[in-house]
């Protein structure tokens, strides 16, 4: 039923709901994001293995609490363009920013 | 036949997280060492930084696919917190992430090796 261009299109909408599922509401505290960024890349990936495709995947999350400081990522990748790819989901709320990417390899 | 020898044959395969470790330190303190944060180098910094750990751990010639990925942040009293989790095979892959600092900025990179059928 929902039909997507691409691998990493749906990708980044499992990532985009798994992220507002765990943290959507919440305000940025130091003692728990410990737990929140464990349970972002859990739930990405325990979605992600239920599409049952043929990939190995890397999920990364970095949540930064809004203060003011720069942040910069980048990556690269060494491997099988025409199989291989990647997304990037940047999400953020009143209180903080969480970006999520996510590699899949084909096996 | 030394057995130093045999050893470094047997790994030849896997993917080493202390190489890499060195591999990462060395590329972020020859293109960053002494700097201080700033916005408009910041962006050539990052991807220096990946390009060249890239390049190195190809170098070494294992049949890995390598993915790095590098975050900068400036130190402004933030609290940053990042997370990895892989679906894989835990026999053959790796990963290793190193946190580096100066006086006015943070690094986390993290290099991801996954075997070649």
């Amino acid at each position: 039923m929902d039909d997507y261009q691409t691998e990493e299109e749906e990708s980044a909408f499992v990532v985009e709901e798994s992220v507002e599922a765990t943290i959507g509401r919440n305000t940025y505290q130091h003692n728990r994001v410990n737990q929140w960024s464990t349970s972002v890349v859990e739930q990405c990936l325990g979605q992600l293995g239920k599409l049952g495709k043929p990939f190995k995947y890397i999920v990364n999350c970095i949540i930064m609490q809004k203060n003011g400081a720069g942040l910069q990522t980048a990556s690269a990748c060494f491997w099988d363009n025409s199989t291989d790819g990647s997304c990037a989901v940047r999400w953020e709320n009143k209180s903080m920013y969480c970006i999520v990417n996510v590699f899949g390899l084909a096996i | 036949m030394t057995g130093m020898e045999e050893y470094h044959n047997g790994n030849e395969g896997s993917f080493s997280s202390e190489e890499a470790d060195a591999i990462v330190k060395e590329c972020i303190e020859s293109v960053i060492g002494g700097d201080d944060y700033n916005q408009n180098q910041v962006n050539k910094w990052t991807a220096t930084i990946v390009e060249r750990c890239l390049t190195q751990l190809v170098r070494q010639g294992k049949p890995y696919k390598y993915i790095v990925t590098c975050a900068v942040m400036q130190k402004t009293g933030a609290g940053l917190h990042s997370a990895n989790s892989c679906y894989w095979d835990t026999a053959m892959d790796g990963s290793c992430t190193v946190r580096w600092e100066n006086r006015t900025m943070y690094f986390v990179v993290s290099v991801f090796a996954v075997a070649i059928a």
